[in-house]
């Protein structure tokens, strides 16, 4: 278990800022176990927790959050790699779009009213999670 | 590959990158699905490929944020540390899972999740209309069939 020691060790030398690295262990623990093992981000989980938990505004949470889905994404690929579940091609055409889509799409989409958006996807959601049950 | 699935997949990237841009989403959980039931992609396979775009594209936002000194490191660091870990493990577990099994844990996330997209529109649409004296019309012509 000398790992899990690694990642405590910060905690002994910092002890002011013993909180923030314990809660901020917890979260990061349950949020890239959910991203290994559903192949998510895990954002869902740290931006909230980042907020509501340690008291970082939107923008710090939003920022924090993709630093550490770096590291906990990285680690997760390399086991599904390693089974070669991984299709490059198809990833590197979502890649392609998704810059596009950001970077364009984000600007034309602003203009539809935010619980319109977010209706939409929760329906989009809902239909998806029945769908991937049957 | 086929043009026309290379060129449906860089649609479906477009859509969600908007979609994330503007409602602070990842990727994953639209990726996985899409690439499940609209390509017929094994479930390991779709969630193999989600990590694959989402890395790329956190370092690419990762920059900027930095640059923007939004990145509070003296916290993103312990959370990446143990993110390593619980990832290891996540993804240990899910090697180990069947297809099937996955699939459904899967769809209890997204039932999840559409909860709570729902409860934020509705959310959204309440502060609007108890806030608003005027214009309350207008954003409710604008409502989804």
């Amino acid at each position: 278990m000398t790992r899990t020691r690694c990642a405590f060790a910060p905690v002994v030398v910092y002890v002011p800022l013993m909180r923030a690295y314990v809660e901020g262990a917890a979260l990061g623990a349950v949020a890239g176990f959910l991203a290994g093992l559903f192949g998510i981000g895990g954002g869902v989980i740290i931006v909230p927790g980042l907020v509501l938990w340690l008291r970082l505004t939107q923008y710090e949470a939003s920022g924090t959050a993709v630093a550490t889905i770096v590291a906990s994404s990285a680690a997760a690929l390399v086991l599904f790699a390693a089974d070669g579940k991984v299709d490059w091609f198809a990833a590197f055409a979502l890649f392609v779009g998704s810059g596009a889509g950001a970077w364009i799409g984000g600007r034309l989409i602003e203009r539809i009213p935010e619980h319109v958006l977010a209706g939409g996807f929760a329906l989009v959601l809902l239909i998806a999670g029945v769908r991937l049950w049957l | 590959m086929a043009l026309s699935t290379f060129v449906a997949l860089v649609a479906l990237g477009f859509l969600t990158g908007a979609l994330a841009a503007s409602l602070g989403i990842g990727g994953g959980v639209v990726f996985v699905p899409a690439l499940v039931v609209l390509f017929a992609f094994d479930q390991h396979v779709a969630q193999g490929t989600s990590l694959a775009v989402i890395l790329p594209t956190a370092v690419v936002s990762t920059v900027a944020h930095h640059k923007g000194e939004r990145v509070v490191w003296r916290i993103a660091v312990p959370l990446a540390v143990a993110g390593i870990l619980g990832a290891l493990g996540g993804a240990a577990l899910a090697r180990q899972l069947d297809a099937a099994v996955l699939r459904r844990l899967f769809s209890i996330l997204l039932l999840v999740l559409a909860l709570r997209m729902f409860f934020r529109a509705k959310h959204v649409y309440d502060r609007r209309h108890s806030a608003a004296d005027g214009g309350v019309d207008d954003a409710r012509s604008e409502e989804p069939a």
